[in-house]
């Protein structure tokens, strides 16, 4: 295992994780991983939309349901793509709908595989990752 | 959109082509990883889903 090596970067890591959590794919693309991030971000923003269009709902906290703060952080982990959602008035949920559920698991795992690009994000701009 | 099977197999792909794409280097490996991952995902499901399949549902 090679350890983390210091490499420049053309913004400050704390900025790069910043704006890998803001959009998705955008730390990569900073750092000069294009491809990764039209892949990253394509997945991302694919799950986002369909999770929206099965009538998924943005969890936020909820008093008295102590789960709803892990899909809180899920939730805001899609950056502005929930920033927008929110905005716009989407994202609301339809409990009653077929692909409710479904439409959470999409905006869930949207959310967590961007916070999980954040931390990939950080790895390449501190040189534990070298691809 | 409210077939459960497509939903669950585009999201074992979209899961799939995230990991491969984030844990592995190599273009050939990347591939023979989201083959795996996608039918491991998409084969547990069907699987589990035969598995519960005596279990009495709620009417």
């Amino acid at each position: 295992m090679s350890s983390p090596s210091v490499r420049r970067t053309p913004l400050p890591v704390a900025l790069l994780v910043a704006l890998a959590w803001l959009f998705p794919g955008l730390g990569h693309a900073l750092l000069g991983r294009r491809q990764r991030a039209l892949v990253f971000a394509g997945v991302v923003v694919v799950g986002f939309a369909v999770g929206l269009a099965c009538q998924g709902e943005l969890i936020l906290p909820k008093s008295g349901d102590p789960l709803s703060y892990f899909a809180a952080v899920a939730t805001i982990g899609n950056g502005i793509l929930f920033l927008l959602a929110k905005l716009l008035a989407l994202g609301q949920g339809i409990p009653t709908a077929t692909t409710y559920e479904y439409g959470n698991a999409f905006l869930l795992t949207a959310g967590i595989m961007n916070l999980l690009l954040m931390l990939d994000t950080y790895d390449i701009a501190v040189g534990k990752k070298d691809w | 959109m409210a077939d459960h099977f497509t939903l669950m197999t585009l999201h074992a792909l979209l899961l799939a082509v995230f990991f491969s794409f984030l844990w592995k280097k190599d273009a050939a490996e990347r591939r023979r990883y989201l083959i795996k991952v996608f039918l491991i995902l998409l084969g547990g499901a069907v699987a589990l889903g035969w598995l519960m399949y005596p279990f009495p549902r709620p009417s």
